[in-house]
């Protein structure tokens, strides 16, 4: 439940300073100047949104729900989101072909490229078809993208992975309706980037950069 | 680096190799679009948005534009069609043909694809109107064989008939096989028919409203019509059966059906002639997620093993009794299976014994010096279970679903000691949703009879109602399989499931159950509410 919104302009100026220092990151900072489509000019905005990267920062009040790891550990969400790392927060489901691979390609990215800082970001990919996927599934899918010790995947019951989704405004009804989402919180307690649309590694990277020099 | 500079230099090396281009064997493009393999064997490469690369399989097509190539929606994304009619003529026509598939999301295009620009489209991630696709589509090295064999394969798709669909009728099949249980069988088909019927009426009735203004009818009126393909003699012949009942007067998909022991040569057909095989009322299907037409309620008694198994986690020994030929064999072989380094030992009884004495001197022998660590399991029908004695020491665990549920006719001194696996809602939460199916079998005069087979049955029909509402002009039969994988999380009310789900490589849609006792008076009592082994 967002219980504070307000939309932040800080982050147009990295992803300026991206274009124009290396033309890199073009796809997630700006809107493409695509042709309009005459026939649903609706669905031609909606996909605009979709691809572009849209910040805001968020206060969310999380529920007080039990979430399993892959290892089969149960444990409260609080737990599994606050220790003293920075948490960077996905949503997946492991049948997934079409937008979660990119997510998880991404996060596995992210992770190579925080070098040395990696043992200081946790990375969490929640399940939003917990049923299927249970912790063995998770494990499957964590080896593919090369999870490394500090990512995380998380199943749980239906109830509890709704109320996770619902706390981070991310539930859409379905597994097939969601949309490419990041999260990303300094500490326990703080305010969380809410990042709606393909982020790129470079993206997160930035973004967990801006996060550490203002914590 | 993404979009014109890759594209420039990509397009200047298909030029190249375009000049030695080769003609692909048959299959090629198949390979591609649905396992990504090149022509030439290796694997197909993607560069996706910010340059991710994916290879072979997590390449293909077919993740995002599905084998119907009639493309998918997930949230604001829109996977767009492929097939030729859309790609090759431009967007106004398509809009205009109501023959095609719309699915929802998509937007027509001003121009048409030639398997040139398709080809450079796909290259160079840049459309020939200048547009660059958007995210997730990836771009892709592709030569010119490649891409012959991709554009080749896309102009098939959609292009064969949908059997079974005539400018009036739909045509949908439901399989009786030879060993499928009377009462059971009569009760699925009471429904099935009486459901068509209704929907022949609303049909016509709406055919009619659109005749006076010469609107040509809308595909969604046409009427269902259903066949029933009774199965005879031995299994081995079944699926010879099938397809000669399919050759002779198509069905576009299967619906429902009964089963008793074996499905197996149905799930075959089903997978080979490419017809959608939608929600048997059967209790052992048959596990093979990679098939993509047979879909299931659940894995059954296979769901039951597991169930049992993860109930009874600390059990170090398990007795399992089943009759030779029944079901029972299946999910006693899962749960060995799944019980690595505990001792299971089988206790088989004989093929059918047929007074109720010889099954009690059968079933006493076969209980016989069970020790009190051993966890008994009973994988038995209700014409066992009326004959058992005295119970065993240490724990009971049974088949819900053979013993014949809030039905199953346990002797007292079982009753109390007796944990089912119950792998559909329990009773108290699932009967706000059973008043859909209960109401419409009142409404329709239709007294209760195998009220689970009823509902299921029912439910297989209202579930194809709904889809079909969603294909629109699109009687592909992948398209339909496809738009179940998406949508059947959506439904709001499943009768004895409490809530239904698939996706892409997910075949069975209600993943867990309840374990249960069964009280004297027959009311069910809920040991674990809901558990996903
Ligand atoms: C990861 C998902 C994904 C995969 C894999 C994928 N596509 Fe796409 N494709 C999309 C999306 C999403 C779009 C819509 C992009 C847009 O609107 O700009 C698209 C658009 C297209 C278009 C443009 C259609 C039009 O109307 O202009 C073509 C052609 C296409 N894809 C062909 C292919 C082919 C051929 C393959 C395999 C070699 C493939 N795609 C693999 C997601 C995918």
């Amino acid at each position: 439940m967002p219980v504070a919104a307000r939309s932040s302009r800080r982050w147009l100026l990295p992803c300026l300073a991206v274009i124009a220092g290396a033309f890199l990151s073009l796809a997630a900072c700006v809107v493409r100047a695509d042709e309009p489509e005459a026939a649903d000019p609706h669905a031609h905005h909606r996909a605009m949104l979709a691809q572009q990267v849209r910040r805001s920062e968020v206060a969310y009040a999380l529920p007080n729900v039990r979430v399993v790891r892959q290892d089969g550990k149960a444990m409260s969400l609080a737990d599994a989101l606050g220790d003293d790392r920075v948490v960077v927060v996905n949503f997946i489901y492991t049948t997934c072909t079409t937008i979660c691979p990119l997510s998880s390609q991404v996060f596995s990215q992210f992770q190579a490229k925080l070098g040395a800082a990696r043992g200081r970001v946790h990375l969490v990919s929640f399940s939003i078809d917990p049923e299927q996927d249970t912790p063995a599934r998770l494990v499957e899918y964590a080896k593919k993208f090369h999870a490394g010790p500090n990512w995380d995947h998380y199943t749980g019951a239906i109830e509890a992975s709704i109320a996770v989704q619902r706390g981070f405004d991310a539930y859409r009804g379905d597994k097939m309706n969601h949309g490419p989402l990041t999260l990303l919180r300094a500490a326990h307690g703080k305010d969380w980037v809410r990042l709606d649309g393909f982020a790129s590694a470079d993206d997160l990277l930035a973004a967990y950069q801006d996060l550490v020099a203002r914590h | 680096m993404r979009g014109p500079h890759l594209g420039v230099l990509c397009i200047a090396l298909l030029c190249a190799a375009a000049a030695q281009s080769s003609a692909a064997p048959p299959g090629a493009g198949a390979a591609l679009y649905l396992e990504g393999r090149l022509p030439d064997g290796r694997p197909l490469q993607a560069i996706g948005p910010n340059g991710v690369v994916a290879r072979g399989a997590d390449a293909a097509c077919v993740n995002c534009h599905r084998r119907s190539g009639l493309g998918s929606r997930e949230g604001d994304i829109t996977v767009p069609p492929l097939t030729a009619a859309y790609l090759f003529r431009d967007g106004a026509t398509n809009a205009a043909d109501a023959a095609l598939a719309h699915p929802p999301g998509t937007t027509p295009r001003s121009f048409a694809y030639t398997p040139e620009t398709l080809l450079q489209t796909l290259v160079s991630g840049v459309r020939p109107d200048g547009r660059s696709l958007r995210a997730p589509m990836p771009h892709y090295v592709l030569d010119a064989t490649a891409g012959r064999a991709l554009t080749d394969y896309l102009a098939s798709l959609g292009v064969a008939p949908a059997p079974g669909v005539g400018a009036d009728e739909i045509v949908f099949a439901t399989i009786v096989t030879p060993d499928a249980e009377p009462v059971a069988r009569e009760a699925m088909l009471t429904v099935l028919r009486a459901y068509f019927a209704t929907q022949a009426e609303a049909a016509a009735a709406r055919r009619d409203e659109a005749r006076p203004n010469g609107v040509a009818p809308y595909r969604a009126t046409r009427r269902w019509r259903l066949q029933v393909w009774a199965l005879s003699g031995p299994a081995t012949d079944w699926q010879r059966q099938l397809g000669d009942y399919q050759a002779q007067d198509p069905a576009f998909a299967l619906l429902s059906g009964m089963a008793g022991r074996d499905w197996a040569p149905v799930h075959a057909f089903c997978e080979q002639a490419r017809v959608p095989c939608l929600f048997p009322n059967v209790d052992l299907p048959v596990v093979a997620e990679q098939d993509f037409y047979p879909l299931y309620y659940s894995r059954g008694v296979l769901l039951e093993a597991e169930l049992l198994r993860a109930r009874a986690a600390g059990v170090r020994r398990f007795v399992q009794l089943y009759r030779r030929d029944d079901i029972g064999l299946a999910a006693a072989n899962a749960l060995r299976a799944h019980a690595a380094g505990v001792v299971v030992e089988d206790r088989v009884l004989p093929a059918a014994a047929t007074t109720l004495q010889a099954r009690a001197t059968q079933l006493a022998h076969a209980l016989d010096g069970i020790g009190a660590e051993a966890a008994t399991l009973l994988w038995l029908r209700g014409d066992d279970l009326r004959a058992l004695g005295n119970p065993p020491p240490g724990r009971i665990l049974a088949s819900g679903l053979m013993a014949g549920l809030d039905d199953a006719p346990l002797p007292a001194r079982w009753r109390a000691r007796t944990e089912f696996a119950y792998p559909l809602d329990l009773p108290a939460r699932r009967a706000l949703r059973m008043r859909f199916p209960l109401a419409w079998l009142k409404a329709h005069d239709i007294p209760v009879t195998a009220l689970r087979v009823q509902s299921d049955s029912w439910l297989a029909c209202d579930i194809l109602a709904g889809i079909l509402e969603h294909v629109g002009d699109a009687y592909v039969p992948e398209y339909l399989v496809e738009r179940l994988e998406t949508m059947l999380g959506r439904r709001l009310s499943d009768g004895y499931y409490p809530r239904l789900g698939l996706a892409p490589g997910q075949r069975f849609a209600s993943k867990g159950g309840a374990l249960v006792r069964l009280a004297e008076d027959g009311t069910v009592v809920p040991v674990v509410d809901w558990l996903v082994p």
